[in-house]
């Protein structure tokens, strides 16, 4: 390592920004954790085992339908030969771009008992009342689960699939010439080496499941996270609030050490990826289910609900919800450029000082600051409202103190504590991009322009923020979806009476009107689209 | 008796691309063959159509009298009892050493399983390592349990991709006369493919020369030594170097003088005269003369020098005193001398008479 750039206000910054960024969750588990021993007794006499069971019921159930959805249409499309796989490659990443509660509200209109097909059945069998026959029940906790493996399965399918096609080609053929078929091939070789990778999609298929706060408080399934909501929104206790937003966030640390220890197992990579690898030849009769099973995981995960989205706009939009589209789209806009903008930059600086500066521990601002990823909205919620309120009163006593007139809640009740959660929650994924982005950069060009006498600032601006500015715009526009998506977080933290794309749709959901909301949910899931295209364009091209 | 392997008329051809085309070869049981060729002249390909993972154009190839691909169908690589030792080993991550050695012969029963395994760990100095994993093996470790694992099923036929490739020089020599020990115990016939030659003289029974997708030259590797059939297998065997020559009504003609052909075998009037051709010097061939004198006048000068365990290596660039001879220089003749010469000084350089090879 020769010449790292060693200015202090850079390291100084740096840390103090991983710092800020982090504080609040800190704060929160510091309260929540040393919060009296009796609340916690109480809530574990009352809610809490219910609340946890339920939380965990959900993850198991999640994860179990999310991996037969992703491993098996992993297996089809990279091991088989089923028909229309250049398509169905691609259309299985769709159903990320669907938000859970969507899918969830549609269905449940589609398949309750006022709904179209009960109701046809009904006139079909002549059926009076629901004694005179069984149907199942999709609002319920397996129901729950099922939606949100619906949208969630696709990191299954694309970790695993990618997984399957970095195999060494040679692991594969090895095992053709100890006797192994090419199924017998996959299930004793391929389906093995997959685990690793495998470990890690479930793992943040767990993360968002613990997350999800729409779909399980539209289904009334009481899981941490509507626990959190109602306890702060309906009673306003703070302090069991806070409880409940520690004992989750401790489920998802959890979580995020069963992530880290998965991803040391993703060593074995392939200098030959698995390109012309033989695949196994599905008879007529497989060819039939394994298409029914794909083509059934996009229709019932992206299709249908977008043509259930689509026929409800097209029906009910008027002049009058396109002018409350465009007043909350322009809210959600506000708060997505700023957070977008903010991460990024943050990322920047951190990403630049990990490369370029000479401090021993220089990845450490950068990973602090990545862990935000793993912190729920709603407990995020939490930790803000519990930091900065505070910080507020204090605030207002110093100015009245002062004789000025007080300022009001300007950080826990302003749109600061909505961009600062978005910016806590997505610097991850800023932070992702810009860091790859800087690899490619090799280490050479750093030292070229001091080697040509030129200094650090100069080379910044002319050698690495212009190398990284595609970089920079993809990071950008994968923050700014995100913090569009974002839900809990800014319900629990808009000010009154502040409304984004996504709150507004939850409330038209939380009051059956999703039709007054179809343009501004088709909305929302085309901005989704847009990191999957990025992705997969990018996949495409390695 | 039948021949282990037979390979008649085998031609692959690609997206209209000729990769192999017309090969025939056949080897007995426990033959060891080695396949050179440039990169890309077709080597892997064969091994994989052997294997079972490429489909032939045309041609037959079988094992024991039984055909396993011809232009129709393909006996699928897991039914061919074909073993392969990859470049890489592609050992399974996941599993440990004893899990490798048995992956392929889990249908036996256990004990007899066991018997083997056991033997393959004695043979192959392995017992130690039976529990461990790949990623705690070395590199020498990791090449024996690649061995074992092709070698349990007892294959009738032992593809080896480039073995010795990822193997340290000095390792090396010591591996492959084990290996090559190990397979003539066993009486296991392989092919194992390189792009070095001297592999092929220390490994194996029989040699291989391919280029563009056709077979050179097969033959015994002392016989290809001594007698290549074509200039493009002696130039890549790098046999030796090549001396202009000049085939006229007088005799054969070069920079180095005349040379005496009474003795030749090879019938010369192959070369209708007046003809040029390339002459296979080696560098045991070639006489010396430092000093330089009227009887012997310099006709070489010095290009370039290296230091060798066989001495000075010397690169000679003819002198040309007479005008009329420039179809007939040379610049790269090799020589191993222990004299000391210096940097173009200038010799005299004549040949041995001997068994003259010439080509075209």
């Amino acid at each position: 390592m020769i010449a790292l750039n060693s200015s202090k206000t850079w390291k100084l910054s740096s840390y103090l920004i991983a710092l800020v960024l982090m504080t609040p969750v800190l704060v929160m588990l510091v309260q929540g954790i040393s919060g009296s021993t009796q609340l916690f007794v109480h809530l574990w006499q009352t809610v809490l085992p219910t609340y946890l069971l339920n939380t965990l019921l959900l993850g198991i159930l999640v994860i179990f339908f999310a991996l037969i959805f992703g491993i098996v249409s992993a297996a089809l499309i990279a091991h088989t030969n089923i028909a229309f796989k250049k398509q169905l490659r691609w259309l299985l990443l769709l159903p990320l771009a669907m938000p859970a509660y969507l899918v969830a509200y549609l269905y449940t209109d589609l398949f309750d008992y006022a709904g179209p097909i009960q109701r046809s059945l009904r006139a079909f069998f002549d059926w009076q009342s629901p004694s005179d026959y069984w149907f199942f029940d999709i609002r319920t906790l397996p129901g729950a689960a099922l939606m949100l493996a619906l949208v969630l399965f696709p990191y299954i399918y694309m970790l695993t699939r990618a997984a399957f096609e970095q195999q060494d080609q040679n692991l594969i053929r090895a095992s053709r010439l100890l006797g192994l078929t090419t199924k017998q091939s996959f299930y004793k070789v391929a389906l093995p080496l997959a685990r690793p990778a495998i470990a890690v999609a479930v793992s943040l298929v767990l993360m968002e499941t613990l997350a999800d706060f729409a779909t399980v408080q539209y289904f009334a399934v009481n899981t941490l996270t509507t626990a959190i909501y109602d306890t702060w929104l309906g009673y306003g206790d703070l302090a069991a609030a806070n409880a409940l937003a520690s004992v989750l966030m401790l489920l998802v640390l959890f979580v995020v050490l069963a992530e880290q220890r998965s991803r040391a197992g993703l060593r074995h990579q392939s200098t030959r990826p698995n390109a012309n690898r033989e695949l196994i030849q599905l008879s007529f009769v497989q060819q039939v289910f394994a298409g029914l099973f794909c083509w059934g995981l996009v229709v019932l995960g992206f299709i249908l609900p977008m043509a259930l989205l689509i026929a409800m706009a097209l029906q009910y939009s008027d002049m009058q919800q396109l002018s409350l589209l465009l007043l909350v789209g322009t809210n959600s806009l506000k708060i997505s450029v700023a957070a977008a903008t903010i991460a990024v930059i943050i990322a920047l600086l951190l990403g630049l000082y990990q490369r370029l500066h000479g401090d021993k521990y220089r990845q450490w601002p950068q990973q602090i600051s990545s862990f935000g990823y793993a912190v729920p909205g709603t407990v995020l919620a939490m930790a803000l409202l519990s930091t900065f309120g505070p910080l507020d009163h204090w605030l207002n006593d110093i100015a009245s103190l002062a004789g000025l007139t007080a300022p009001g809640l300007i950080l826990s009740g302003s749109l600061f504590a909505i961009v600062f959660a978005l910016v806590v929650r997505f610097s991850a994924i800023a932070n992702g991009s810009i860091i790859s982005g800087i690899k490619q950069i090799p280490q050479s060009i750093d030292y070229a322009p001091a080697s040509l006498g030129v200094k650090l600032s100069v080379s910044l601006a002319k050698i690495h923020l212009p190398i990284l500015t595609p970089t920079i715009f993809i990071a950008w526009l994968l923050v700014f979806v995100e913090a569009m998506k974002e839900l809990p977080a800014v319900l629990l933290l808009r000010p009154f009476n502040f409304e984004t794309l996504s709150s507004q749709i939850y409330q038209l959901i939380s009051d059956e009107m999703l039709e007054q909301g179809a343009l501004g949910a088709i909305l929302i899931v085309l901005f989704g689209l847009l990191p999957i295209v990025l992705l997969n364009r990018s996949k495409e091209k390695l | 008796m039948t021949a282990l392997l037979e390979i008649k008329q085998l031609s692959i051809i690609l997206q209209d691309k000729v990769i192999l085309s017309e090969l025939k070869l056949t080897l007995e049981q426990g033959d060891i063959l080695g396949l050179v060729g440039a990169s890309g002249c077709g080597k892997t390909t064969l091994l994989n159509a052997i294997a079972g993972f490429s489909k032939l154009s045309k041609g037959q190839i079988s094992i024991d009298g039984h055909v396993l691909s011809d232009g129709e169908k393909t006996v699928p690589a897991e039914r061919r009892q074909v073993g392969m030792i990859f470049q890489d080993y592609a050992l399974f991550p996941h599993l440990n050493v004893r899990e490798n050695i048995a992956f392929g012969i889990a249908k036996l029963n256990k004990t007899e399983q066991r018997h083997r395994i056991t033997k393959l760990l004695d043979i192959l100095k392995l017992n130690e390592h039976e529990e461990k994993y790949i990623h705690q093996l070395s590199g020498g470790q990791q090449q024996r349990v690649a061995i074992a694992r092709a070698l349990a099923p007892q294959p009738k036929l032992l593809l080896l991709d480039e073995p010795f490739s990822n193997i340290d020089a000095r390792l090396r020599n010591e591996l492959m006369v084990e290996i090559r020990q190990l397979l003539k115990q066993l009486n296991t016939t392989a092919i194992f493919v390189t792009h070095n030659k001297d592999e092929v003289f220390t490994f194996a029974d029989k040699m291989a020369v391919m280029a563009e997708g056709k077979l050179l030259q097969f033959d015994a590797p002392s016989n290809i030594c001594s007698k290549p059939n074509s200039y493009q297998v002696a130039d890549f065997l790098q046999l030796g170097s090549w001396l202009p020559c000049k085939i006229d009504e007088t005799g054969v003609n070069s920079i180095l003088g005349k040379l005496d052909t009474k003795d030749l075998q090879r019938d010369i009037t192959t070369f209708a005269p007046p003809a040029l051709v390339n002459l296979l010097v080696k560098p045991q061939q070639l006489i010396l003369t430092e000093r330089v004198t009227s009887t012997h006048p310099a006709n070489a000068q010095v290009e370039y020098i290296s230091v060798t365990e066989q001495g000075y290596h010397y690169y000679l660039r003819s002198i040309d005193n007479k005008a009329q001879h420039h179809d007939l220089l040379f610049n790269k003749l090799s020589l191993y001398s222990d004299i000391e010469l210096v940097i173009n000084q200038q010799v005299a350089v004549s040949i041995k008479p001997h068994n003259f090879l010439f080509f075209r």
